[in-house]
């Protein structure tokens, strides 16, 4: 137990540049916190964010990706979040059948001025992969 | 599918039935050219030809104990770029026919002028099997696929519930038909007008048929969720999943054969992922060690996540492997789970759109992480020590 | 005469402590070479290693283990592909990879600097199909034991048993392993360049006595004598002519595996899976109306005839394509025949000599008269 609690994840944050970065810039102007192992990645638009991507970090080092874009129907491409709600359903439902803990990646809807939103998720989640503990695939070295 | 076909004699067998029926298609110009499989000159395999000639039906097979390349991807390369002039009809397995449908959502295929033809289908040899000694393994083939014994087939044929017709616009079922017949189905108008050329009018019932059908794909789903169920115990976990693919040679054949992986160059080998020494090092330097050449689990898993809603678990990657893993198998049970998710089936029609393609405003809610605002006073309180603190 | 180090120890274990030591002195920042994956299942793969752990007495590494599941000239040129390596790397491997390597680098596709070449005198590798089938563990023993009397397994690759190069050309340092009969206790290492001799020299836990030796002795040049007849042999069962192609070819699937394994074919998109090779249906109905019939997908043997242009005078005889090859088709064999002959006609050896230009990529203006008609 004690090796989880010191344990600090490296934690992946994708962000749309639209409302998920404009969540960050929210909580930046109200000098809202959020865990400093939290790294944002910002893409144009979640419905742009190949799937690659959400693999490529939970192979090579990360604990856990989580991915904010817009509100239903607030997407600056319209539909680029729904989009990008079915990449997210099929990365999980590999990562399920594979038994590789799906719930090591989030999709959440933040908005520009959500910014208590975005560091709330971004704190919730550091936590909730916290008691996840390690992710065990970034330390095998024959992957 | 129509409730009548026609009933097509079969004294000498399925395989000459068919290819004396084909061979009047051609003579009563209602194909102008075949696409079908054909052994090889030195008799020890099967490829896919375009033939207009009937004489080179002599050595064609409408059900070869192999498949050396999916028939997919033959259609592919003849239609990628746009309807042909000719019409053509192509002579493939269900699943092969299913990629075809793939294939042509994804617009690397065009169907206009192209029959899809398929037999009720027995499976194929593991082509390694067949190529150890071909006379044998065509024995082997007929006597198994006779008895509709599927245990020296590939695996992934093993457990394959779309054996019969999919939406191709011909079918030949051969289950249920009376002795020395086969039926000949139209699937699609396209089909229907291929049989009102010839003058074949769809007065067979097809109950003892359909009903044969439903009974050993019932079977064969159970085979399948039985198979999947163990497959499932053995890979599962990071272990599981590293020791499955522990001596992949990163050849990536198994994506090379994929008919649904049509990329010309593949993400996996482009330069995306061609990065300078430093970067290996660090890697090495966090694991202890790093594969080489690396990504070898990023690209099946990337894979997956790119194909896997039109993997038709045909088993030609496994066909493929020098290695000898169980990719078909590891594939079809993504592509069961994944499809089901969409309620999407690869191959079962036209018009289905693919899952990436469309969205629905409403569904998958399960995937979007509930906020319950649990957070907000943690914060606060954080916050407000912070500025005591200062 | 060579200069080296004599090391009472095992060659395996020499090597390793080696390898170790480099390691952990902070000689070299990495090592490329074999090692087990998985959880122990039988699965092998190259490794870049960081961790001198790997090395120890129950580390995954092997890196003399009679395999190869990938040409390690391949993996080196890309790992320095993008640029020369900033820190010292060594690399242990068998000496036609090496020469893989060295065509690789006349190419532009990868840089020796700061690599440290290990390689030995090779008794061959098993087929990747003895590694697919868990049974390698099980051959080693009767492996070395051959080894040692400067004979090889009947088992191995068809084209090691016929590979006249088993000596490595451009290595820092050269294990002596073929016809050692003490390789059980003893292990020569011979130090061919000045590279090879710095990075060894002082280095803890790997002390022995100076050697002053010859690695062409009898068993080598016995064993070449028999590798050459066995070439002959294989290469005589090569169908000739157009026929011949054909039938041998036939059974082809156009997976294009022997291309994406071959460490000579470095391409990122290969001609022939191209968009210039991909045509309008108008193509195949006009050469359905001139020949009746035609497969598909097309090109299988001008798929062959161009990769032969392509490789044949770069070839080492790896035998990667061979291995992969789902249809079992012998090509190792037909491209280190083709590229016997097209190397001899421009008096070219692969991998020998790193300043020595690719034929195809330099001319001279008296030569080949017999070309021109
Ligand atoms: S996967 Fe099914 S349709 Fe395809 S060859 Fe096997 S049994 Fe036939
Ligand atoms: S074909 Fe087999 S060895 Fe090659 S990449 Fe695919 S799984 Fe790995
Ligand atoms: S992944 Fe394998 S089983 Fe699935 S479509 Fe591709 S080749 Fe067929
Ligand atoms: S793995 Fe992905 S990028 Fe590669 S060929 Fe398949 S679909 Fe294309
Ligand atoms: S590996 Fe074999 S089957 Fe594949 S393209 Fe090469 S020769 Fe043909
Ligand atoms: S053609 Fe075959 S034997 Fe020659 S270098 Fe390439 S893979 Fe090796």
């Amino acid at each position: 137990m004690s090796d989880k609690q010191e344990f600090e994840p490296r934690i992946i944050y994708i962000l749309c540049s639209w409302c998920g970065s404009g969540g960050g810039e929210t909580a930046a102007a109200h000098h809202l916190h959020y865990p400093e192992n939290v790294r944002p990645y910002r893409v144009n638009c979640t419905g742009a964010l190949p799937t690659v991507h959400i693999i490529r970090p939970l192979i090579e080092g990360a604990d856990g990706v989580a991915i904010s874009g817009c509100h239903p129907g607030d997407c600056h491409y319209n539909d680029g979040n729904f989009r990008a709600r079915r990449r997210v359903a099929l990365v999980k439902s590999i990562l399920d059948t594979l038994d590789l803990e799906p719930e090591r990646v989030w999709f959440r809807y933040v908005a520009h001025g959500e910014g208590r939103r975005f560091v709330d998720t971004a704190t919730e989640f550091n936590d909730h992969i916290k008691k996840l503990g390690p992710n065990p695939l970034k330390t095998r070295s024959d992957t | 599918m129509n409730n009548k076909g026609a009933i097509l004699p079969a004294e000498d067998g399925v395989e000459s039935a068919v290819i004396g029926w084909l061979k009047e298609a051609l003579s009563k110009k209602v194909f102008d050219a075949l696409l079908i499989p054909v052994e090889v000159p030195a008799g020890d395999s099967f490829a896919y030809l375009l033939l207009r000639n009937p004489a080179l039906l002599e050595n064609a097979s409408p059900l070869p104990p192999v498949m050396p390349v999916q028939g997919a991807k033959a259609i592919s390369r003849l239609t990628m770029r746009g309807n042909g002039s000719k019409r053509v009809a192509a002579i493939v397995r269900p699943c092969e026919a299913r990629a075809a449908i793939e294939l042509t959502k994804l617009e690397q295929a065009h169907l206009d002028n192209l029959w899809l033809i398929t037999v009720d289908c027995p499976g194929v040899l593991p082509l390694s099997d067949y190529l150890e000694d071909p006379v044998a393994g065509a024995a082997r083939f007929a006597e198994a696929s006779q008895r509709w014994d599927r245990a020296p087939m590939r695996p992934v044929c093993q457990i394959c519930h779309h054996f019969s017709m999919p939406a191709s616009d011909l079918h030949i079922g051969t289950l249920g038909s009376a002795e020395g017949t086969v039926f000949v189905i139209p699937g699609s108008p396209k089909g229907e007008r291929v049989m009102e050329n010839l003058g074949m009018p769809l007065d067979a019932a097809l109950d003892d048929w359909a009903a044969r059908v439903k009974e050993m794909e019932e079977v064969q789903r159970e085979r399948r969720r039985q198979a999947h169920t163990d497959l499932k115990a053995g890979i599962a976990g990071p272990d599981g999943l590293l020791d499955v693919f522990s001596s992949c040679i990163n050849c990536h054949n198994c994506q090379r054969v994929c008919p649904v992986c049509y990329c010309r160059q593949c993400y996996f080998e482009s330069a995306a992922l061609k990065l300078p020494p430093e970067n290996y090092l660090a890697r090495a330097g966090r694991k202890g060690a790093l594969r080489f050449p690396p990504d070898t689990l990023l690209f099946h898993i990337g894979r997956a996540s790119h194909m896997v809603l039109s993997c038709v678990s045909c088993g030609t990657c496994e066909d493929a492997c020098p290695m000898s893993i169980p990719v078909a198998q590891v594939f079809s049970l993504l592509a069961d789970r994944a499809q089901e998710t969409f309620g999407y089936v690869a191959g079962r029609s036209l018009e289905d759109p693919l899952p990436l393609v469309a969205y629905e405003m409403d569904e998958l809610h399960q995937v979007e992480q509930p906020y319950v605002e649990t957070y907000h006073g943690l914060q606060i309180a954080d916050c407000e020590q912070e500025v005591q603190d200062a | 005469m060579l200069e080296g180090l004599k090391i009472n120890k095992g060659a395996e274990e020499a090597v390793r402590d080696l390898l170790r030591s480099l390691l952990e002195s902070g000689r070299v920042s990495g090592v490329l070479a074999l090692g087990r994956t998985g959880g122990g299942n039988g699965g092998v793969a190259y490794s870049l290693f960081t961790d001198p752990d790997a090395f120890g007495a129950d580390g995954v590494a092997l890196p003399l283990l009679p395999f190869m599941p990938a040409n390690a000239g391949g993996l080196l040129s890309r790992l320095t592909l993008k640029g020369p390596l900033a820190e010292p790397v060594a690399v242990v491997v068998k000496p036609c990879e090496l020469r893989a390597f060295i065509e690789l680098v006349k190419r532009n596709q990868g840089s020796p600097d700061n690599l440290l070449l290990i390689s030995s005198t090779c008794g061959g590798v098993y087929p990747l199909e003895v590694g697919a089938n868990d049974a390698l563990e099980e051959r080693l023993p009767g492996y070395w034991e051959a080894v040692k009397q400067g004979e090889l397994d009947s088992d191995i690759r068809p084209t090691c048993r016929a590979c006249v190069h088993f000596v490595p050309d451009n290595a820092d340092i050269t294990v002596a392993l073929l016809g050692e009969a003490d390789l059980d206790t003893q292990c020569a290492l011979y130090l061919n360049t000045e590279k090879g001799s710095a990075f060894i020299e002082g280095l803890e836990d790997l002390q022995g006595t100076p050697l002053l030796g010859e690695l062409e002795a009898e068993p080598i040049q016995r064993s070449r004598d028999q590798r050459a007849a066995y070439r002959e042999e294989l290469f005589a069962g090569v169908e000739a002519g157009l026929e011949g192609l054909i039938r041998t070819f036939g059974r082809c699937i156009g997976c294009h595996a022997c291309k994406t394994v071959c460490p000579i074919c470095y391409c990122s998109l290969c001609y022939f899976d191209s968009q210039d090779c991909e045509y309008r249906p108008e193509v195949y109905e006009t050469e359905l109306e001139r020949k009746g019939g035609l497969r598909l997908p097309p090109n299988t043997i001008f798929f062959q005839l161009g990769r032969l242009a392509h490789v044949s005078v770069s070839c080492v005889g790896c035998g990667m394509c061979t291995d992969v090859c789902p249809a079992d088709i012998p090509l190792s064999t037909i491209f280190s025949k083709v590229g016997d002959s097209v190397q001899a006609l421009f008096d070219y050896q692969p991998g020998r000599d790193v300043t020595e230009e690719v034929p195809l990529m330099t001319f001279e203006e008296e030569e080949l008269v017999q070309v021109a008609t």
